[in-house]
């Protein structure tokens, strides 16, 4: 479904993704995990040509979409939906019009139709009742929660999630694995999920793919994970058997 | 304004200089990168701006933030710049040429040709494109430009082009206004302080000026207003995280959008006296 073959992102002298080879199948729950500024936003973004790579191939749906221009690259990114690091909500519209944004701009439902869908989004991320309330109305939790209920409206066959539970409480948290659990389960949704968190990755993931320095340093299903020799998945594994304990 | 902050100039001006040419080199090639990627911003801005949809109602709103927001601050700077001119212009003729008779011509000319226009639009480059490179700037750092190429939509039609339409519109608008406001204050002091009456200051002022004054100070208003929002829109776009990075976006806006205004002032100066 989406393949990685040999991708370089440079930031000036700065090599941020090394030669990156992988493949993610369709309907399958991808974790990506990282210490900070080790790429994974970066490998996010060049799926969706919000950044380029310098060198290499990214396949979406065995197309190659990394030398597309900006205009012709819409098709590629209506069939992902991306979670950002923050809300990226718009300021100036309601809670309600931004869920509603995509789905006027772009796939002419009614009023009726476009009302029931954002409802029907909002409930999805137990938020009801704010519909009418500006992004600055309501918690950093709440927004981001309104921007997966954006993301999912438009029904992508693809979910990027950047870091999509990072300042969420524990209850929210669980809310949105289970929701990124059952979008992959129920709609076949193929799932990236770039985030810090081994304690979700080994909970709903397919599998889990570690980032170091730009170079994937260990990658399996979950339970391969765990025997993981690797230092830094070991410190990760460390880190979440002391929380669990 | 696209994806990669970095460009090839900004990094080759990472690597430490090793000489002074080095250094000028480096500034040139990264002040040239700076100026081509204005130009296809503004490039692409007039494209989209000419060509459909063009969102009537943001244009609107825009025009109405810019514009009917901007014209008492506008008046206000604009009236007080006109009387100090006819004051001291009657003061330093009575100095050099014990007479001030020509006070009128000459005021009503500095204020059409120069006054009227650079003043407004140094005034809505500190009220509006100062706000415009800072909620452009906010927008890039938290993702909201990415969000909308994600939604499909095009950033630039979305956010610069509206704001382009009313700044120019507005520009031309209020660059009459002023001129107009400038002068009333202008006939004002000469009849209140000079001893001018309204119908011999007018006389005096029409052996110097005319319509095609206002004409091309509507020009120049327009002109100024086209710049306004690009070059706001265009550090916005480029704004690096943080409420510094914010900040910095808005003050490198609004200098540039300042440096802009006195330049495109000159050429147009130059080229309108071939027309006179």
């Amino acid at each position: 479904m989406i393949q990685f073959d040999r991708v370089v992102k440079r930031f000036g002298e700065r090599v941020v993704l090394k030669g990156l080879s992988f493949t993610i199948r369709e309907g399958e729950i991808l974790f990506v995990l990282g210490t900070s500024g080790t790429g994974k936003s970066v490998l996010l973004k060049n799926i969706v040509g919000l950044l380029r790579p310098d060198e290499g191939d990214i396949w979406v749906d065995g197309q190659e979409v990394s030398r597309l221009a900006e205009e012709s690259y819409f098709p590629v990114r209506k069939k992902c939906g991306m979670v950002f690091q923050h809300p990226a909500l718009f300021d100036s519209f309601t809670v309600f019009e931004n869920v509603a944004f995509g789905l006027r701009r772009h796939y002419g439902m009614g009023e009726g139709e476009i009302r029931a869908r954002v409802r029907e989004c909002l409930e999805l991320v137990n938020l009801v009742g704010v519909e009418r309330k500006m992004p600055a109305e309501i918690s950093y939790g709440m927004q981001k929660r309104v921007s997966l209920a954006r993301t999912v409206a438009i029904e992508p066959r693809i979910l990027l999630f950047d870091e999509p539970t990072t300042g969420l409480d524990p209850v929210t948290t669980n809310a949105v694995n289970r929701l990124i659990l059952d979008l992959s389960r129920q709609l076949k949704t193929t799932s990236i999920v770039v985030s810090h968190d081994m304690h979700c990755a080994l909970a709903i993931a397919d599998r889990i793919m570690v980032l170091d320095q730009g170079q994937i340093v260990a990658q399996g299903a979950p339970r391969d994970l765990m025997r993981s020799e690797h230092p830094l998945v070991r410190d990760f594994l460390a880190e979440t058997l002391e929380g669990e304990s | 304004m696209n994806e990669d902050a970095s460009t090839a100039a900004e990094s080759l001006m990472r690597v430490p200089p090793s000489d002074p040419a080095s250094v000028i080199g480096r500034q040139l090639i990264a002040w040239f990168g700076h100026v081509a990627d204005f130009l296809a911003l503004f490039g692409q801005t007039l494209g989209c701006a000419l060509t459909p949809p063009y969102r009537a109602r943001d244009i609107m709103r825009q025009f109405h933030f810019v514009a009917n927001e901007s014209a008492f601050i506008i008046v206000f700077c604009v009236s007080s710049a006109a009387m100090v001119t006819i004051i001291e212009a009657s003061f330093h003729m009575k100095l050099v040429i014990q007479n001030d008779s020509m006070v009128p011509g000459f005021a009503a000319l500095l204020i059409l040709r120069e006054l009227g226009s650079v003043v407004m639009a140094l005034l809505i480059t500190s009220r509006v494109g100062a706000g415009l490179a800072a909620e452009v700037g906010s927008m890039q750092v938290t993702e909201q430009v990415d969000a909308l190429r994600m939604l499909g939509i095009d950033p630039v039609r979305f956010i610069v082009v509206p704001r382009f339409v009313a700044c120019v519109l507005a520009g031309f608008v209020l660059s009459i206004i002023a001129n107009v406001v400038c002068v009333y204050c202008a006939m004002l002091v000469s009849t209140l302080k000079l001893g001018y009456t309204a119908g011999s200051f007018v006389t005096a002022m029409r052996a110097f000026v005319d319509l095609r004054d206002l004409a091309f100070a509507s020009i120049k208003g327009a002109a100024f207003g086209a710049v306004i929002p690009v070059f706001s829109c265009y550090h916005g776009f480029r704004c690096k995280a943080g409420a510094e990075g914010v900040g910095l976006a808005t003050t490198n806006s609004v200098v540039a959008t300042s440096v802009a205004i006195i330049v495109i002032d000159f050429v147009l100066s130059y080229v309108f006296s071939y027309l006179y």
